[in-house]
């Protein structure tokens, strides 16, 4: 047994995606990581610390991953961690529902010759299904190691599987090397030999034979041995093939009653992955997210109002009771309160997309988007995985961006942002709320979502055009796992939407309170310094410029103008502007909507002019923290830069476009 | 036959693969092999399917699908 730095063991969690790996480490931790049920979410290591018994035990959540090979980026984070000195034992996650696939990767890692300890997770699965693991057995065709069964969903197992990490650990109990065929365990022995003779310091030799044989590029880079007189067959074919052999074996002596009850996700797959509702299913689900985000939201706004009413009305009797200045009362009130609060309002919507959307996720659902979508995706030269990436920018277009990364070429990636862009995302949401709202009645629920279908298919016809443009179309292959469907656990959910929900709160504390204060200093100074007219103020003056500009577009108040300009910071400053423009506290209640849609009206801005709007902040140059993770993801500030001004301009054509006709219209 | 003209619910033999090198040995460490048995779950006309291999579904876009020959596994 090695020294180990200050006596901590460290552990790497390791298994298929989809095993509910983040969420035992979260049970451990307490972190809350996201967990989400599609590939390539943790793509990078996250480290904890728990403690067993006065030991302390270093956790590191790895990418998900089906096998050891070096070919996705997943695969080389993973490998490259397990295979480095500092892990000490390899806990492996297997989801026992589905062993045939995980153990596939678990006979990998033992292979490694590093303490293995299994954890069986989703046993409570397996027993839903009528299905029965001899647990017995089990072990016994794994070489005992240690396995145990865990419920990271319940919590259930922890301390069981941290003490058999600690005395796998201390006692470097049992490996197991699965025997091949003669034929190959004689090649094993041959390229051992030979790798012994050149670097006799290794310790898992096994290992770099097994790779060598596999022709793993990696290890072959790193062990260059004359492998053209070795490798005179399809080894890794072989490899392959015994391993999954035993497998099977496996498979049959220690489950039982294994068809039972499958057939339940395949019975909603027929439905919802069918070949002709499948699209209209999914819009379908979406219109209904939207219809709760807008309703149920709407519902729990009363009580955001009153509790927001209360305290402008305690705070503005505060600051006036102790005789404030009068500017810092005007900033407090008029710029701080008017601008962040008007914000807060639209928590409850933004909690009850993030809500849906989680659902979604964790029920299993958004991997069959995948598919579903595979085929509108294929005619505009885009592989249907792209379109995950879209569906999570109706959240936020960052981890959108991000999300990128799992997609192979480099043009495919830019293509997919270039169109994460338009999914509406939740910042826009308060737009569309409160100007549908305010200009469309009773229609106002059908006025906002048809921007979000106008941006999806703004999407498609731009990944149809930009197809065009671009010769060679190479994409990424769709080859996604559909898991079964689950009950969505609360815990997962709860955890998920609390962090949506802070984040909300950070923006409001953060960014749209200095965009605020900053708003509020150029609408009440000039360079002779604080006015009492706003149209003579710094604000005005720029606004004033735009005015000729945006008035094609049926948005020509200086107002507007300024209210666009400072979205840039975040899309929801755009409201907490026209807050603080017009001096509305409270503009999401109805006393705020018609007192602003008066004002709006007085200065003959109508339907029109409002869907015009909508439309504009829908397309126009996305807020700066989605610009800067472009130009990380893309690397090119070019790029980046084209981008901001075809989306200006896209922005700015189309809003012209439904103004005018708009107007003939009506 | 390829997997891009199976039909729905049929179960299918692995005769013969053929892909960009990545992607064949992404499907051979999921055990999509010559010789596997796949069920086909679901398939639309472009070729894109569902199937269930070794007790886990996946969704394969429609050049993968081409790229994998099979024939009727007689149950």
């Amino acid at each position: 047994m090695k020294a180990s730095r200050d006596n901590t063991i460290s552990v790497g969690f390791v298994g298929n995606p989809n095993c509910g790996k983040t969420t035992l480490f979260n049970a451990y931790t307490g972190a809350n990581l996201k967990v989400a049920n599609w590939p390539g979410v943790t793509v990078e290591k996250k480290t904890g610390e728990t403690y067993y018994k006065g030991q302390k035990i270093k956790l590191v959540d790895l990418p998900g991953i089906y096998s050891l090979t070096s070919y996705s980026m997943e695969e080389k984070i993973t490998r490259k961690e397990i295979l480095d000195d500092e892990i000490d034992v390899i806990v492996n996650i297997v989801d026992a529902s589905s062993m045939e696939r995980n153990l596939y990767l678990t006979l990998q890692l033992l292979e490694i010759g590093k303490p293995v300890v299994l954890a069986l997770n989703m046993m409570d699965i397996v027993e839903e299904r009528g299905m029965e693991l001899d647990l017995h057995r089990l072990p016994e065709m794994l070489g005992n190691i240690p396995i145990v069964p865990v419920s990271a969903r319940k919590k259930a197992g922890l301390e069981v599987l941290m003490h058999a990490v600690k005395h796998h650990y201390e006692e470097q109990g049992s490996v197991f090397l699965l025997p091949y065929s003669p034929e190959v365990e004689e090649k094993i022995r041959q390229v051992e030999e030979m790798l012994y003779k050149k670097r006799s310091e290794e310790t898992n030799l096994r290992w770099i034979a097994l790779k060598i044989l596999e022709n793993d590029e990696e290890t072959l880079q790193e062990f260059p041995i004359d492998s053209n007189s070795i490798l005179d067959k399809d080894y890794e074919k072989m490899i392959i093939n015994q391993k999954y052999d035993y497998i099977e074996e496996i498979i049959e002596e220690t489950l039982f009653n294994k068809e039972q009850k499958e057939a339940f996700t395949d019975r909603v797959d027929r439905v919802l992955t069918h070949r002709l509702w499948g699209v209209p299913i999914f819009i379908g689900i979406m219109a209904l997210v939207f219809f709760l985000t807008f309703t149920v939201g709407d519902a729990l706004k009363g009580i955001f109002e009153s509790g927001m009413e209360m305290l402008f009305a305690g705070v503005t009797d505060i600051l006036v009771n102790f005789h404030i200045s009068e500017w810092l009362i005007s900033l407090i009130v008029d710029g701080i309160m008017a601008g962040v609060g008007g914000i807060l309002t639209f928590l409850p919507n933004i909690a009850i997309l993030f809500l849906a959307l989680a659902i979604l996720e964790d029920s299993g659902y958004m991997a069959r988007v995948a598919y579903v979508m595979d085929s509108i995706m294929d005619k505009v030269g885009l592989s249907g995985k792209a379109f995950l990436p879209m569906v999570l920018g109706f959240g936020c277009t960052v981890p959108a961006v991000m999300a990128t990364r799992t997609l192979a070429n480099e043009k495919e990636k830019k293509r997919t942002i270039l169109l994460t862009h338009f999914m509406s995302c939740s910042a826009r949401l308060p737009i569309y709320v409160l100007f549908a709202s305010m200009f469309f009645g009773r229609y106002a629920m059908a006025a906002a979502f048809s921007l979000y279908i106008l941006g999806l298919l703004t999407a498609i016809l731009i990944a149809l055009v930009s197809s065009k443009f671009s010769k060679e179309m190479s994409k990424t292959a769709l080859l996604i796992e559909l898991p079964e469907y689950k009950m969505p656990n609360v815990r997962t959910i709860l955890l998920y939407v609390w962090d949506k929900v802070k984040d909300y709160l950070t923006k409001a504390g953060t960014t749209i309170l200095i965009a605020s204060v900053i708003i509020w200093f150029v609408l009440n100074f000039n360079m002779q310094g604080m006015v009492n007219d706003i149209t003579k103020s710094f604000g005005a003056e720029v606004g004033k410029w735009l005015v000729p500009v945006l008035a094609p577009a049926g948005l020509g108040l200086w107002q507007v103008g300024v209210a666009l300009i400072a979205g840039l910071s975040a899309k929801e400053v755009v409201i907490s502007s026209f807050s603080v423009l017009y001096g509305i506290n409270n503009i999401n209640s109805s006393g705020g909507m018609s007192q602003f849609s008066q004002i709006l009206a007085g200065s003959g801005f109508g339907p029109v002019n409002a869907y015009a709007l909508m439309v504009f902040c829908l397309l126009y140059t996305p807020c700066i923290a989605a610009l800067a993770t472009i130009r990380r993801e893309t690397r090119s500030t070019r790029w980046t830069l084209m981008l901001v001004v075809f989306q200006l301009v896209l922005a700015y054509a189309v809003a012209v476009l439904v103004y005018q006709i708009g107007s003939l219209l009506i | 036959m390829s997997l891009k003209d199976a039909k729905v619910g049929g179960i299918y033999q692995v005769v013969g693969m053929q892909a960009e090198k990545k992607t064949m040995r992404r499907l051979e460490a999921l055990g999509i092999l010559e010789g596997t048995r796949m069920e086909v779950l679901n398939r639309k006309r472009n070729g894109t399917a569902i199937i269930k291999v070794r007790g886990t579904r996946w969704a394969f876009g429609s050049d993968i699908a081409a790229g994998i020959k099979v024939e009727e596994y007689a149950v």
